[in-house]
């Protein structure tokens, strides 16, 4: 039987057929997002509480190997040898069917993985707007939000609201464009941040571009942000130039590097983190980005390339599953070196993260396990949220401060 | 909303946060300490309570656990419940008249301050005197110096930091790269301390130490022409010794200044031409300091200045609201409770019996008792507040003067001035926080050269009390 985390890799290059008793059903006609692919994926908990984003109703799902069924009320996966494998199902969370104050859909406000709500209050991307959007990103033909104002911070209270009371969400995630400024969107999303944190005992994470000056990345911490995220996505200059021209021209490899280098200083292991894509370079420059990323304590997440049909990569084969796994070995191997705290990245159905890489490497990782499991309970997630505040108290100072504490 | 964060490891922060309550309770320890020994037989009951009281705020004002003012208040309040003092009594030193003079320095300083006059006399005199690197130097050495006779020196360092920030900006100087930017800004920092100790004005060291005196002995020695006098061959010493230290530490090393000469004509021209109000406040000042000076002690120090800041407010050249932005209320607080502790310490006999006890064996000498008073205080006003350090030097220095038969009168300028050469450190005194927060000087800039300064402030200052002073009147045997 394939370890689950091979199973979430196949899923996710293939993506899953619906058994015909389930075509009709509710739960997979989730709304859809074009500036979010994953909110029109499935979400599945496949054994050992692996979370995975399958593609359902795409061109490469409808010819995937792999079908949801529902057999004696349960969901399993079954492949095309009739083996089945046991999984849940996440039903799409309730509030997608209300409507803010204001009246725009809740899900187009946010939309939930596996206990994150993700937010975009800027609804657009500046690489798109100066035509170097990145070629796997749904965003670059995406005008439908072209000029659009932005979400209202009472809006995304509004729904930040509605996900906590449901139960859907635990945690924010704030994931936006370019912005075409010396902070790198962080002024734009401070309000949201510190609104977020001024009403909700949460944690909440970013994934922005980087500022020109580390000084904002400081404040982004002092800002209440817990994790944080530069997704250089390619390791590789002249792939990351191909695939991510605004990446490349307007910001520049090497300034994700050194402002992922300085973020790894200010916030606790394994809260900086960069996405690298699998697939789009060489695997043996992935690995070197993936020791880059570790050597400067930074946590890298591993996703894998998928064609998406609106994307100018539709016809870019994917990388086979099977060929990719040494990349993953190396991965938790090099985080386990660099001695990265892995707990706070998990969950993700997008990617693979390092804990789940010990299937890559042979490893049982079971005191990662266990303290996982810990980190999901109430009380552990009570103690990481309480032991964020108050290393924030200690370590940040203002300098207003500096001057009260002055003497006459 | 500028941030900094500590990236030092946590158990490190965790310890150095831990310190505020281990302070706390050493404070508390003290005061405790000083009630439960064993009273000797010379130190009456309410000696030992007030020297409890001053042993818990010697804490606090030493470590900053609270902030000064704050520390202050609990000294009136348990000097008060300890019965040392009635609360009546204890309150009523907050209406001290040092208390209001230095209101009325403040609120005369606030004026010139909010008219643009000061700033206005800082560009005019360095357009005036800054053509060359050396010249812009001592120009800016002298300018605050002068300035800090007749103003707060904290109030004339932050007042002028901009203007030497932007010259250094136009010269393209660059932080810790040449000697020139460390040399200006060091200037700025010395001047203003060098300064600040000449008058009554310059900080509120003098008149807190005045009144001390006056509550403690019911004299009034000082006017504010004989104040100068005692403290003038110090500060125009140290003025020469400090040009020469800032010029042989950091040899200035740019050829022109042409480009801060450029924008300081910038600045006086878009200053335009001086207006009635600058005008006006200009005299009223002057018209106050020759008061002050000529008839100071008839009419009373506070009176004058208070006088003053009515005849501002009659003619309409100051708004209240301009007076409470730009007065330092919490010095006043923290004057009255140390005038009230240093009372008390007095009156109860807990200063003298601390005198006798510690310096008493060995201070044989009024001299000796000079040079050790002088060093201690300079040595503490390095690492503590000026003011805090003459809070707590006064009242010991009081009763150990008592002692030895130096005269009383003279341990307030004892204290005092060298309550006010802090040269060494950014928490030494403001004006040297604020040149250092400069960003061009590193803390050796400021240590090494700070050290030697202070080493010879102390060295001018015992020369002039032991040699000048008496030709002044005021033989230091009373």
């Amino acid at each position: 039987m394939r370890s689950p985390v091979h199973l979430k890799l196949d899923l996710a290059v293939y993506g899953v057929r619906l058994g015909e008793e389930l075509a009709k059903e509710r739960i997979f006609s989730a709304p859809a997002s074009a500036r979010d692919f994953a909110s029109r994926d499935v979400e599945l908990i496949l054994p050992e509480d692996i979370v995975a984003r399958c593609p359902v109703g795409t061109r490469s799902a409808s010819k995937s190997p792999y079908l949801l069924r529902n057999v004696d009320d349960q969901f399993v996966i079954e492949d095309d040898s009739g083996e089945r494998t046991p999984v849940g199902v996440v039903p799409p969370p309730r509030f997608y069917n209300e409507a803010t104050t204001a009246g725009t859909p809740m899900w187009q406000v946010g939309t939930v993985h596996a206990g994150y709500l993700s937010i975009d209050p800027a609804t657009t991307c500046g690489f798109a707007a100066k035509g170097a959007a990145c070629q796997f990103c749904t965003m670059q033909n995406d005008t439908s939000a072209t000029g659009a104002a932005p979400r209202t911070v009472e809006e995304v209270l509004e729904v930040v609201r509605a996900a906590f009371d449901e139960g859907a969400a635990e945690f924010v995630y704030f994931n936006t464009g370019y912005f075409d400024s010396d902070d790198g969107g962080f002024a734009f999303l401070q309000p949201y941040v510190e609104a977020i944190k001024k009403h909700f005992d949460t944690l909440v994470a970013l994934q922005i571009h980087p500022p020109k000056d580390n000084q904002w990345i400081d404040r982004t911490y002092a800002a209440g942000v817990d994790a944080l995220s530069y997704a250089i996505e390619i390791h590789d200059p002249v792939a990351l130039a191909k695939f991510c021209r605004g990446r490349s021209e307007f910001i520049g490899r090497q300034r994700y590097y050194d402002a992922l280098e300085h973020a790894a200083t200010i916030f606790p292991s394994g809260t900086v983190w960069s996405d690298l894509i699998v697939g789009l370079e060489s695997l043996e420059s992935t690995k070197e980005g993936i020791s880059a990323l570790t050597d400067m304590g930074v946590l890298p997440i591993l996703s894998l390339f998928r064609p998406l049909d609106e994307t100018e990569l539709r016809e870019h084969a994917p990388p086979a599953p099977e060929s990719v796994a040494p990349v993953y070995a190396h991965l938790y191997q090099a985080v386990r070196d660099a001695r990265i705290n892995v707990q706070f990245m998990r969950d993700l159905g997008y990617a693979i993260t390092p804990i789940e890489a010990r299937f890559f490497a042979g490893e049982d990782a079971k005191l990662d396990v266990a303290v996982s499991s810990f980190y999901r309970s109430k009380i552990g997630s009570r103690a990481v949220r309480g032991l964020s505040k108050l290393r924030r108290r200690l370590r940040v100072k203002t300098v207003s401060d500096s001057f009260d504490s002055s003497r006459l | 909303m500028d941030v900094v964060v500590d990236t030092r490891p946590l158990w490190v922060i965790l310890l150095s946060r831990s310190t505020r309550f281990l302070k706390i309770a050493l404070g508390l320890f003290v005061y405790w300490a000083i009630l439960a020994m064993d009273r000797p037989p010379d130190l009456p009951p309410e000696g030992q309570r007030a020297l409890a009281v001053f042993g818990l705020c010697v804490i606090f004002w030493a470590l900053n656990v609270i902030p000064l003012m704050i520390t202050s208040l609990l000294a009136i309040i348990l000097i008060s419940w300890t019965g040392v003092m009635s609360h009546e009594e204890a309150f009523a030193l907050f209406g001290n008249s040092a208390v209001f003079f230095i209101l009325g320095a403040f609120i005369l300083a606030a004026c010139m301050m909010k008219s643009g006059l000061s700033t206005r006399m800082s560009l005019v005199f360095l357009q005036r005197f800054g053509h060359s690197p050396r010249t812009l130097l001592i120009a800016i050495f002298l300018l605050n110096a002068f300035m800090s006779f007749f103003m707060s020196e904290h109030a004339v360092a932050a007042m002028n930091f901009p203007i030497i920030a932007e010259i250094v900006a136009v010269l393209r100087l660059r932080p810790f790269r040449g000697n020139y930017a460390k040399a200006l800004f060091i200037a700025l920092a010395w001047g203003s301390t060098i300064g600040g100790v000449a008058t009554l004005l310059g900080g509120g060291r003098a008149p807190l130490a005045l009144a001390v005196l006056e509550q403690v002995t019911d004299e009034t020695p000082y006017t504010f022409l004989s104040w100068m006098l005692h403290t003038l061959p110090v500060v125009l010493t140290m003025l020469f010794v400090g040009y020469l230290v800032i010029t042989r530490w950091f040899p200035v090393d740019v050829a022109s200044v042409k480009d801060a000469e450029v924008a300081l004509a910038q600045k006086v021209h878009d200053l335009g031409r001086t207006t009635l109000e600058q005008r006006a406040i200009g005299l009223v000042m002057i018209a106050t300091i020759g008061v002050w000076i000529v008839a100071g002690h008839e009419l009373g120090l506070a009176n004058v200045a208070l006088a003053a800041v009515v005849l501002l407010f009659l003619l309409r050249l100051v708004e209240w609201r301009d007076v409470e932005e730009y007065v330092n209320w919490g010095i006043i607080l923290m004057y009255g409770g140390a005038i009230c502790l240093g009372k008390a310490l007095a009156a109860s006999g807990g200063a003298l019996w601390l005198a006798e006890s510690t310096v008493g064996a060995w201070a044989g000498s009024p001299t000796s008792v000079v040079a050790a008073l002088s060093l201690a205080t300079w040595l503490l006003t390095e690492a503590m507040s000026n003011s805090a350090v003459v809070a707590l030097m006064m009242p010991v220095g009081l009763a150990i003067a008592e002692n030895v038969g130096l005269a009383q009168s003279l341990i307030a300028p004892i204290i005092a001035v060298p309550a006010g050469l802090a040269f060494a450190f950014p928490i030494g005194t403001p004006a040297n926080a604020i040149a250092y927060s400069s960003g061009y000087l590193r803390l050796r800039d400021l240590i090494f050269p700070g050290m030697l300064m202070g080493f010879v402030a102390w060295i001018v200052f015992n020369l002039a009390a032991n040699f000048y002073w008496p030709l002044l009147g005021s033989a230091l045997a009373g």
